[in-house]
Formats: C-alpha cells, structure tokens, sequence
C-alpha cells in the first residue's frame, strides 16, 4: 500500500501550491468584499453578460488569473490529450482542487466542460465540445422536472419520433444558467417507455423554436436555477448525444464523476470555516477553552473526509465501481460542512448572519448542496443498496 | 497512490482471516454458551478461555506467523510492519474469543526478557494509566531518581488492566529533569504488590500495581519519551485495528439478519430504517478503515503518525461501539443474549474508547493546538 501521490501528480501539486501562493492568496483582501455572485464558480457563467462595473473589475481580475494559469500550463488539466488537455489522475484532480481550495479565491484551472459532452461525435464535436472546452460556450444541464426530481427515471418529458427529427415536450426544473447558456443538454424518453428505458439525451441550442426559458427561480444559495419549457420543440435526429435510448448511463456518469470534486471542495471550504471561527475568539481564551473540543472534533471529521474522498478518487482511477464510495463522499462532504457552519455561526452569534459576511454566504451555500446532485436520503440509498448487494464485502480490503 | 494490498500484505491478512474463521469463530459457540440451563441468582460469572485451549491456539498462532508480531527478524520473528499489524488485529477483531496476538513493543525483545516474552512463557502488561485520559504523558505519577546503578522509584500506586501479566512496562518522570523514563518491572520484583483486583463490566479485570521501595537496575531503563509515545500509538494503532473487525463482523452479521428476518410481511432488509442505521455505519466504517491504514502507512515510512494514530483510535473505537449498538438493535433479543457475540463487543468497545486517550480530551486537544495557532 502506498499514499503518496505520484511523482507526476506530486509536481504538478506543487506547481499549483506555487500558484495558489503567489497568484491568489494576494488578491484575498481584494476578493473578501466582492459581489455573492463570485462565490463558487458561478462567475463564468452569469457574470459575463453583467454591466455592472464593480462585476466587470472582479471579473477581469479572474480573466487575467486565466490567462496567468493558462501560460504557466496549468489548464484543461482534466479535458483529455485528444482534446489538448493534460487528463490528469482523479487523484491529481483532488490533490490539485485541495490545493485551491487553501485560497478562499473561486479560481478553477480550466472551463466547465460537461464530462458527457465526450460522447459528442462527428459534427456535434466542433460545435458543442470544443467550443465548451475553449470557453466559448457553456451549457446547462437539464434533466430534473416539476414532478421527478431526485428520481429522474419518473422523467416525464417526451421525444416523439417524426422522420428525421424528435418532437419535444415537456417542461425542466432548475437548470442552472441555463438563460446564459448556448444550449442545454436535455433528457427526454421516448414515448411509451417508462423508468430507465428510452431516456435519450439531446443538445438543444438556446433559441431553438420551441424551446424557451421561462423563468430563473431565485434561490437560497444565490444561484437562480431556470424553468425551462419545451412545446413541440423540433430536434434532428444528429442532436442526439450518445445512443438513442441510451441517456440513462450519461445520466449517471454525470453524476459520478462530480461527487469526489464535491467531498475535496467540502473539506477546503469548512477548513477556512473554522479558520474564521478561530479569528473570531483569536482575543477570548475563554471562549477558545469552551469551544476547543468541538473545533477539534471537526478537525478529525474533516481528516476523515479527506481521507475518503482520496480513497474514492484513487478507486475511479482503477475503473473500480465507485457508485457507493462516490455516495458516500457526497453524503458526509455536504452533511458535514452544514454542521460546521452551522457551528461557526453559534460561536459568531447573530453578525455572522450579517447578509454579506462569510460565514452567512457558506450558510446559505452549504444548504443547497444537501440537496443539488441527489439529496442525502438518495445518497444513503446507494449505500445500503451496495451493502445489500454485496453484503459486508462491500468494504473489504483488496 | 496504490490502495491495493500487496502480494505480501495480502498474504497476511488472508492467513489471519483463516486463522480468526477456523480457530477462534468455530469456537465462539462452545464459549459463549451457557454452562447450564438455569443460573444461579446474580450476574454471570466472568468468562474466561480455557488454559489448555489457549496454550493450544498460542503454539498454532505461532506456527503461522501470528504471533509475537514486533519480534524482529533478525531474533528469528517476522518484524511486521504497522500495516501488516493493522491487517492482523482487524481481522483478530471479527471474534469475540479473547484470544489475540499481544503487542510487545520491538525494544523490550533486546532485553534479558525477549527470550521469555518470544516464547510466550512470561507476558506482558502496559502500566500507563495516566494516558488513557489525554492519550499522552503529562501528568505521570511515578517519579525516579538516577543513581549510578539504577532508578530509585518514589513510592506510588497506579491502576492497570491485565494484572496477571508477569512483567510492566512503566513510564516515570525524572525528578529534577523531567525526563521520561520507560522502565520495565517483574512482577515478582522487590517491592512489587498486585493488589485491589476488580472486575470490570468487559470480561476483564482492573487492579492496583503498587511499588514501594523499588531500585531498578539500568538495563530496564529501555527508553526515553520517543519510546513511550510509539508504544502509545502501536496500541491506539491496535484498537483502532480492532475496532474495524469487530464492525466488520457486526454489519456481516446484521445485514445477514436483516436479509432473513421477516417482521410484517415485509424483511428487515427492505426496511428504510434498517438500510439507512446500516449505511451510516458503512459510511464510518470506510473512514475508519482508511485512516487507520494511513496512519500506520506513515508510521512505517518513518513520517510523523502519532496524532493520526490518535485520531484513528478515537473515531475506530467510538464507530465499534456504534457498531456492536447497531448490531443489538437488529438482531433484537438476540442481540442482547450473551450466546451471541454482539453483547460482548458492545461491553469491550466501551472500554476501548477509554483507553489511550478519551475522545473529549483527544478532541480538546487537537482543537487547541488549532485555536492557538497563527
């Protein structure tokens, strides 16, 4: 057995260190008052199309980070060779993102680029994957409804059959930016089926008639989530992604990959939480002597959580089944940095509620992430459904 | 990062594994069963294994390999690593028979002792009391004073578990100095007494080591501060390998329940408050596992492990206890007869989270090394 990262992995960890210390931890003080929207990484998306001038400063702040990581090579580290990325490790990635996180700056080395969006073929290659990985287009991601939400196999928006094209209707809860974006990736089943079968997956660019964005809905973690609303939406037949009837495994490979970034971004982030929770009593021994035991019972949950998600992200690296680690990450990540908080905001008292302090804007983050990408009970399902299956050697060593 | 086991390790843990599953689960239904049919008015009687079975799987332990783990290969042992040692304990752990290879901390096989101790006709008990509180050694009761032909104890009286044992490791503040001292002692010293045995709610007991009037020569004195703590550690690393076994066989147990037991037309397994108790203590499990690999991984590369270790012991100990609890719950009465192992390991893990550091002071102390740092 061997913990240590790669000799490969271990230099580019450094590199980003490097990075981090000489690129980001400077601009903090700068970044400590900047708008709700540059938490996360929502600044790439709805950003860009604001006015507002305090916005375009922060965001050209980001853009020139872009370019400095870009020219130190530090970029489209998880796109793969194919597509002139780096395809580093799973590993890589966490050790890359824990080195991030060390910066309360939203930085990430590369675009958003849907992981699915790899099964794109012939045409829709240069019209939908490079233009994401480029950053020249983003996409939304649509598959949650007014009725399904945790259980998508109850989708009940359709893909009729006629000629060469589909005939969409239906309506889509809460993908996020998907007013900004260029187009939507949108689950849809064919007609007469019903669970897992026939869901197809579609790209449907923004303006196609048919398609329209009803609404964004405003929420607690500040994302404005959208409703979109499909009536007779005519789709060729080339704007399927992957297989007909195929959308299922697309579906879940989504999902996958994402849950390991989650647990490392959820160890970063309750880390800084207790750093602030730190300053706070920085002048009150008695109040630091009171609370020592919780803080240090966080800091061995937070241990552990790193300790799990390494595990899981080496896991996928093997292309082991990692459906109950990656739920696993996902379920302790979000219930625990919720707790942190929530403890933090007991030791702040009620100006840690202040709408722009800190530790009100992880608050109101930290709530939805309990939910967004398959909610806790969903996450404990997997669990036990491993568990069941595969009985105690489920956790057995290998 | 490799998270496979070696062909090595592998080795172990399955010659381990065959050894926990043939010798000591096939016996767990001949120990823990009743010895009649109606028991005489108070509680049972404390259990023990029989002597002859003992020494019986003692000699067998020895011929695969599972014993005397720290004896260095060159005086003829295996030398294991920390990690080969964790694969070992756990799998030890899946039996509630109290039969177990005991740790012997790799310097005392140099002393006149090792000989003995190897071949198992003396053993061992750790005297350090005052760590089982805050895990480490602060506050030490026993004080020594240097003399040109060995330590003068002051006179003082600490509590140990296993006071059969025939020899005590003892650490011991130097007066003037404050130096650490780890001393070993037979028990049959002068000025020695074993006294105030008690049971304990475990099948244990708990007794009072007193030393009054000891010198002891120089070549007991085995070792400094750095000695006592890794002797700390292998033992949080040993519980908390442990810990991980007696869950192992807590959540096999309970899911196998689970599967069968049908309960209003419907089986325990398809209930949501079964699979979710479950999946919660997996989801522990997995942390546990993992941090208590890496911390003995790291003691092995020779890097800084002590508070990992300490860490590990904490949440191991604190998830077997949750375990065994879990495991009571779904096997219902079942789950509290002492014909089932579940009780005993519900009892054991409640005095392994005491032992080696409470998880309150480990807590208490990890968050204040944060708080006060810059």
């Amino acid at each position: 057995m061997d913990f240590r990262l790669s000799a490969e992995e271990e230099a580019l960890r450094q590199r980003v260190e490097e990075f981090v210390r000489a690129e980001l931890v400077p601009l903090e003080p700068e970044f400590a008052d900047a708008p709700d929207i540059f938490d996360g990484s929502r600044w790439k998306s709805r950003v860009k199309s604001s006015a507002d001038p305090e916005i375009r400063r922060y965001l050209a702040l980001m853009e020139g980070l872009e370019k400095k990581a870009e020219a130190a090579g530090l970029w489209h580290l998880d796109v793969p060779r194919q597509y002139g990325g780096m395809e580093v490790s799973n590993v890589a990635l966490i050790a890359v993102t824990e080195e991030l996180e060390k910066s309360a700056i939203p930085f990430e080395l590369g675009n958003h680029v849907s992981n699915i969006l790899y099964s794109c073929k012939g045409e829709q290659i240069d019209k939908y994957l490079w233009p994401c990985i480029r950053g020249e287009k983003t996409s939304a991601f649509g598959l949650s409804e007014p009725a399904s939400g945790a259980d998508p196999s109850m989708m009940q928006t359709t893909a009729t059959p006629d000629g060469d094209y589909f005939v969409i209707n239906g309506t889509k809860m809460f993908p996020t930016f998907a007013d900004v974006a260029d187009f939507v990736q949108l689950f849809a089943r064919l007609p007469g089926t019903a669970g897992r079968e026939g869901v197809t997956c579609f790209l449907i660019d923004t303006g196609t008639p048919g398609y329209r964005i009803a609404r964004s809905i405003a929420t607690i973690g500040g994302t404005e989530p959208c409703e979109l609303v499909f009536e007779d939406c005519r789709v060729h037949k080339s704007q399927v992604l992957g297989e007909i009837g195929n959308g299922w495994a697309l579906n879940q490979a989504w999902l996958g990959a994402r849950r390991f970034q989650v647990g490392i971004r959820a160890h970063g982030k309750s880390q800084r939480v207790l750093r602030v929770v730190r300053e706070l009593v920085r002048h009150e021994p008695a109040r630091a002597g009171q609370i020592a035991a919780t803080a240090g019972r966080f800091l061995g949950e937070i241990e552990a959580l790193r300790a799990l998600t390494y595990v899981g992200a080496w896991k996928a690296d093997q292309k082991m089944d990692v459906r109950s680690e990656a739920a696993n990450v996902k379920l302790f990540a979000t219930e625990l940095l919720h707790r942190i908080i929530d403890f933090a905001l007991e030791v702040a008292g009620q100006s840690g509620l202040r709408k722009n302090h800190v530790l009100a804007r992880a608050f109101r983050h930290a709530r939805a992430t309990r939910i967004v990408e398959g909610p806790s009970e969903i996450q404990r399902h997997i669990i036990q459904r491993a568990l069941f299956r595969e009985g105690a050697a489920a956790l057995e060593l290998t | 990062m490799d998270l496979k086991l070696s062909e090595e390790e592998k080795l172990i843990k399955d010659t381990a594994a065959q050894f926990v599953d043939k010798e000591l689960i096939a016996r767990e239904g001949e120990y823990l069963r009743q010895p009649a049919a109606f028991l005489p008015p108070g509680a049972p009687a404390r259990r023990d294994l029989d002597r002859q079975i003992r020494s019986e799987l003692t000699a067998r332990a020895r011929e695969v390999g599972l014993w005397c783990l720290e004896l260095p290969e060159e005086l003829g042992g295996s030398g294991m690593s920390a990690l080969a040692r964790v694969l070992i304990h756990r799998e030890f752990g899946r039996s509630i028979l109290p039969f177990r290879p005991v740790s012997i901390p790799a310097f005392l096989f140099e002393t006149p002792y090792g000989a003995r101790l190897a071949d198992g006709s003396v053993s061992l008990a750790l005297a350090f009391a005052e760590s089982h509180r805050t895990g480490e050694l602060a506050d030490l009761q026993i004080l020594y004073r240097q003399e040109p032909d060995g330590s003068v104890l002051r006179d003082s009286s600490i509590f140990i578990a296993n006071p059969s044992a025939e020899l005590f490791l003892f650490p011991a503040r130097e007066q003037g100095t404050r130096r650490l001292g780890l001393f070993v002692i037979a028990r049959d010293a002068p000025g020695v007494t074993i006294t105030d045995e008690v049971d304990l709610t475990t099948d244990g007991t708990v007794a009072r080591l007193l030393l009054r009037g000891c010198k002891i020569p120089n070549e007991q004195l085995l070792g400094y501060e750095y000695e006592a703590g890794e002797t700390i550690a292998a033992e949080q690393l040993g519980l908390a390998a442990r810990s991980l076994g007696i869950a192992m066989r807590c959540l096999a147990s309970s899911i196998e329940h689970a599967r069968n037991r049908v309960t209003f037309g419907r089986r325990l397994a398809e209930r949501q408050a079964v699979q979710w108790m479950l999946a919660d203590l997996s989801v522990e499990m997995r942390a546990c596992t993992w941090l208590t690999l890496e911390a003995a991984w790291r003691c092995d590369q020779e890097l800084t492990y002590f508070e990992e270790a300490a860490l590990a012991k904490k949440r191991a100990t604190k998830m077997a206890f949750h375990a065994a609890d879990t495991a009571i719950q779904i096997h219902g009465g079942y789950g509290v007869c002492k014909e089932f192992p579940f009780e005993g390991f519900y009892r054991e893990a409640r005095l392994m989270r005491l032992l080696y550091g409470r998880e309150d002071e480990l807590d208490r102390a990890a968050g204040a090394k944060f708080l006060n740092a810059e």
